[in-house]
């Protein structure tokens, strides 16, 4: 009978009660139902692609720009009202929110050389909210330029007869090339920015969740026993104290990593749904990039995926055992709160600064306090594979792996003396 | 030889002083009563004695072994059942019992053995199948109080094992406690309740500010002060 195993199991009954499983059951839920519902929104208004037109010009002008419009996919409304106003209140049009206006006299005054306008409506309604009127205003936009070229090419054909109007207007298309380490390689750079975007936000948000959720779980495993009394009996067996302590991170890393599991499942299918429009088609292109990522070295390789891995591993032994050290500091149950405070600022620092700061080009001081914080290691993780700096994801690895070894021989010692059952982190408050 | 041997114990938290020179031995077989209001150091001393606090100085033997140097052979014989102490809240009476059984015994076929007398012990019967968070005050001390004996400790260290609880739970747990001291096993309690350690135990002491003002049976106490009365002895003793 391996009593290792037996306290590993009796941690997992006491932490994984009914209600936490129903609470993460009803976020899988939750997640799904609201990016289910937001997606579907998205791709109706996406699908909505509807453009009221105003034409007062009528001109052969006015039923090119028409075309070019449909051309690109937009699906004309024609709209019979005298004026652009009477145009957007009519119940016909109640439903949409972009609106051209195509004034008298267009064909007329361009074809005389003079400057004409054509104008655009986006119509952001008062009690909308979401994504729609955001779309519906970038819809405008587009349209706005489909509306520019095609005039342009218009004016191109009269003035200059004989030349390719796509020549003249744009005679050195852009060739994007992204470079790295030297090694310069041919692909759109929305792509690559895409790609790199999708590595970098995504994964830390995964991480921050399960690092929180476990060290929450074994300070109030310890914090538990502390405040039953059942520590001190467990104190008082002939049982090994340094397996207490390995039981507890074993536990909580157990289900630390079954909760991640399904957190990243739910959020998934939430952005998945949310994103559907904007992102997929991102990622669309990302795949057809992928050759030129694979020679630029972007892409991560298995192994690199492993030290990933190894590298938030290490991140959530960390923030275990300095949770565990916490917890056998605090007195009860109720002072948990406030005794996850500093494991808290900690995270976020590490998670959000190199967000909105170039590390490589920020000042010492705060390097080194980034650095210092094991968790930035496991956020920058991906990133550095990426850019192909294993030797620094080792060296992170090694540094958490220090600072662990660090807490858990500092917890043991905790455990093994009297410490944990006399010594009180007291808030202000003196005896 | 005694079960417990204390010379001289002294045992403070930072600068304050809980337990300040304390003499006295347990004999075995016996219950003894350390008794004392609230905050005079019994359970400093009950833990002193369970191996979980140190001596700031002075020394405490349990068979011959000493709690300092030889805590882990202290452990083996014995068992302490701390004051107002919780069970997981989310196993139920059984898995308790079964894991504090394999946590003391680490022997599969001695903890199920264990168990069978704890839960016969306990009297919870069909209770023992429901979650602990279920329980009652009286349900949870009687679990605790069989957890406590299960193992068969030749030293049973018991912290106000009945405070707290209503007459017909506070009997039980006094009448088993009886039945297994009968049995040989030895028995160190503390109480803040002068008249009721008196139906239990063999000697008591009376303890106060961390100094003990006496040691000795109920009765030759009373005796001593000419008196019924064991709470008046309190009384005169830290006059
Ligand atoms: N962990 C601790 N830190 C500081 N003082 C303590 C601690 N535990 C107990 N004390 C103090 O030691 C004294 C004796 O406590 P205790 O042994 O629990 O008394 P009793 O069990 O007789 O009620 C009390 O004054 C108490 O406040
Ligand atoms: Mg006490």
């Amino acid at each position: 009978m391996n009593i290792f195993f037996v306290l590993v199991k009796k941690e997992i009954k006491e932490l994984l009660t009914l209600q936490v499983i129903l609470s993460i059951a009803a976020m899988l839920l939750i997640f799904q139902v609201i990016g289910k519902s937001v997606g579907s929104q998205n791709k109706s208004t996406a699908a909505h692609n509807g453009v009221v037109t105003l034409d007062l010009d009528r001109s052969a002008v006015s039923r090119r720009l028409a075309a070019a419009l449909a051309e690109a996919g937009y699906e004309i409304r024609p709209s019979r009202a005298a004026n652009i106003e009477a145009a957007m209140a009519s119940p016909e049009h109640a439903a949409e929110n972009s609106f051209i206006l195509i004034p008298e006299g267009l064909e007329r005054t361009i074809n005389s050389g003079k400057k004409s306008r054509v104008e655009f409506y986006s119509r952001f309604k008062k009690n909308a909210s979401g994504l729609g009127p955001v779309l519906a205003a970038s819809r405008t936009r587009k349209a706005a330029a489909v509306v520019s070229g095609e005039l342009s090419y218009y004016v191109l054909e009269r003035r200059v007869p004989g030349v390719a109007p796509a020549f003249l207007r744009n005679p050195a298309p852009a060739l994007e090339f992204a470079v790295v380490d030297g090694h310069a390689e041919e692909v759109p750079l929305a792509q690559v920015l895409a790609f790199i975007q999708s590595q970098t936000y995504f994964f830390p948000v995964a991480v921050f969740f399960i690092v929180i959720l476990s060290a929450q779980m074994i300070m109030t495993s310890v914090a538990g026993e502390k405040e039953n009394k059942t520590l001190e009996t467990l104190l008082s067996s002939p049982i090994d104290r340094r397996l207490l302590v390995m039981s507890k991170l074993a536990a909580s890393a157990v289900i630390a990593a079954a909760l991640s599991a399904a957190y990243m499942l739910g959020m998934r299918s939430f952005m998945s749904g949310i994103t559907a429009e904007t992102t997929l088609g991102a990622a669309a292109g990302v795949s057809a990039a992928g050759p030129a990522l694979a020679k630029l070295g972007l892409l991560i390789s298995p192994q690199g995926y492993f030290l990933v891995g190894l590298s938030v591993l290490f991140c959530i032994l960390c923030a275990l055992s300095i949770a565990f050290i916490l917890g056998v500091l605090s007195e009860d149950l109720k002072s948990i709160q406030a005794m996850m405070t500093p494991l808290m600022m900690a995270l976020m620092l590490s998670y959000l600064l190199p967000i909105f700061i170039d590390l490589s080009s920020a000042n010492l001081g705060i390097k080194f306090l980034l650095y210092a914080i094991p968790f930035t290691h496991a956020f920058m993780a991906p990133q550095n594979m990426m850019m192909g700096n294993t030797a620094q994801v080792l060296w992170g690895i090694a540094y958490q792996a220090a600072v662990f070894t660090v807490c858990v021989v500092y917890a043991a010692r905790l455990f093994s003396g009297e410490a944990l059952l006399t010594m009180r982190l007291k808030f202000g408050r003196k005896r | 030889m005694n079960a417990v041997e204390i010379r001289g114990l002294v045992k403070k938290y930072a600068d304050f002083e809980a337990v300040s020179g304390l003499t006295f031995d347990v004999r075995e077989g016996e219950i003894f009563a350390l008794v004392g209001p609230n905050g005079v150091g019994k359970s400093t001393t009950l833990k002193t004695i369970a191996t979980i606090l140190s001596p700031s100085s002075g020394s405490v033997a349990v068979f011959g072994l000493d709690t300092a140097r030889e805590a882990h052979g202290v452990r083996e014989i014995i068992s302490y059942l701390p004051e107002e102490a919780g069970a997981y809240k989310n196993l139920t009476g059984r898995e308790y019992l079964d894991f504090m059984a394999l946590v003391f015994l680490r022997d599969k076929q001695k903890a199920a053995a264990a168990v069978a007398f704890g839960s016969e012990l306990s009297g919870l019967k069909d209770r023992l199948e429901d979650k602990v968070k279920t329980y009652s005050k009286g349900m949870t001390r009687k679990l605790l109080l069989a957890r406590a004996v299960m193992v068969k400790p030749k030293l049973a260290i018991l912290d106000e094992p009945t405070s707290g609880l209503d007459i017909v739970n506070g009997y039980e747990i006094r009448k088993t406690i009886k039945q297994l001291a009968a049995g040989g096993m030895t028995f160190l309690i503390s109480s803040h309740n002068m008249s009721e350690i008196e139906f239990l135990s063999g000697r008591i002491g009376v303890i106060n500010k961390g100094k003990l003002l006496a040691c000795d049976t109920p009765a030759a106490l009373k005796t001593r002060f000419t008196t019924d009365d064991l709470e008046e002895v309190f009384i005169k003793l830290t006059q």
